[in-house]
């Protein structure tokens, strides 16, 4: 059985990651809501403690993994050529890298790391 | 009342025009009969029909944007002036008559009869009446082509991606329990095209004449794989 292939994996992990980010945000937004930080000082504590930092770096890896996931769905439908599909893809694929790397930068910052 | 149809002639026409018609409608009339009027006054004018009953899935045509069967849809039900063209997607042949050539293969490629390991037994395979109940919404499919026609992911990727009717095909006979080919039929729709490009826009559903629910279907065929693989 291989059922490796982008199809069904990719479909899968838009959906794990979709509920992740969906069960990420209900948490964030509880958590402003009931107790606002202060400042930004006490934000950063927050971001950066152990388990928070471990859920914001999960989050913001589901995040671009989902976007990936999504932004290749949209190419694939409408971008035939491939120089030009493959074009878009890098050109998408090093923004998400490069805003995953700045996400875990911040993070770990915040973390004290 | 006033009807706009798509007229099309590749050996005379440089581009396609609507050509406008009044037709005198009469009580119960169906757009078939309109389009059989309009034919009587306009010999030219071409469009497939057959059976007039929603069986033979004929005379799938665009009506005012919609894609729906001429001979099942009441032409008082529908806004005037009433705007019919050929199914989305497809290249047109002539007037309203499109080339069904991919749609076909797209469904011959799933593989459409039972298939079994086993050498066929002497008398019929009996189903309980649950295992039979799960070929309902799914069998009734007349192949009139309104879905696949109105799937953007159809229309985009129409060599790749097998649409609404052949995926729904697919899920007739890998649900069916005297079919013994699930695994190979399953492998066959891996990849990012055959099945997982539908997004679950749900055009299909909302055209469909027999009123099934390829969607469904689909999401059936995701989770079997799902289950197959883990």
């Amino acid at each position: 059985m291989s059922r490796r292939a982008s199809g069904l994996q990719a479909w899968a992990v838009q959906r794990l990651t979709a509920i992740y980010i969906g069960a990420f945000f209900v948490y964030l937004i509880g958590a402003v809501v009931l107790s606002p930080p202060a400042d930004v000082g006490v934000w950063r504590e927050q971001v950066g403690g152990g388990v928070a930092s471990v859920a914001w770096l999960l989050f913001i890896l589901a995040l671009c993994w989902h976007a990936w996931i999504g932004i290749r769905d949209v190419v694939i439908d409408y971008i035939h050529p491939p120089v030009i599909r493959l074009g878009v893809l890098i050109a998408f694929g090093g923004g998400l890298v490069a805003c995953l790397l700045w996400g875990v930068k911040i993070i770990l910052l915040a973390s004290g790391a | 009342m006033k009807f706009e149809i798509y007229r099309f002639h590749p050996e005379h026409d440089s581009k396609p025009r609507m050509q406008v018609y009044e037709v005198e409608i009469e009580r119960g009339m169906m757009l078939r009969d309109a389009l059989l009027a309009i034919q009587a006054k306009d010999e030219t004018f071409t469009f497939r029909h057959s059976c007039g009953e929603g069986v033979c899935g004929s005379d799938g045509v665009n009506v005012n944007g919609v894609n729906m069967l001429a001979c099942t849809t009441r032409v008082s039900d529908l806004k005037e002036p009433v705007q019919v063209r050929p199914l989305p997607g497809r290249p047109v042949i002539r007037d309203l008559v499109v080339d069904m050539s991919q749609f076909y293969k797209q469904y011959q490629s799933v593989d459409p009869w039972l298939q079994r390991n086993e050498p066929n037994p002497e008398r019929e395979i009996r189903q309980s009446p649950e295992q039979r109940d799960k070929l309902d919404g799914l069998y009734e499919c007349i192949m009139c082509a309104c879905c696949s026609t109105s799937c953007p992911s159809f229309w985009w990727n129409p060599d790749k991606f097998l649409g609404p009717q052949a995926l729904l095909t697919a899920a007739r006979f890998v649900l069916d329990s005297r079919d013994q080919a699930t695994e190979k039929r399953l492998d066959a729709l891996e990849g990012p095209y055959k099945l997982f490009r539908c997004h679950t826009i749900m055009s299909c559903v909302e055209v469909c004449p027999k009123g099934l629910n390829p969607t469904r279907a689909i999401g059936h065929l995701k989770a079997m794989m799902l289950k197959d693989s883990v």
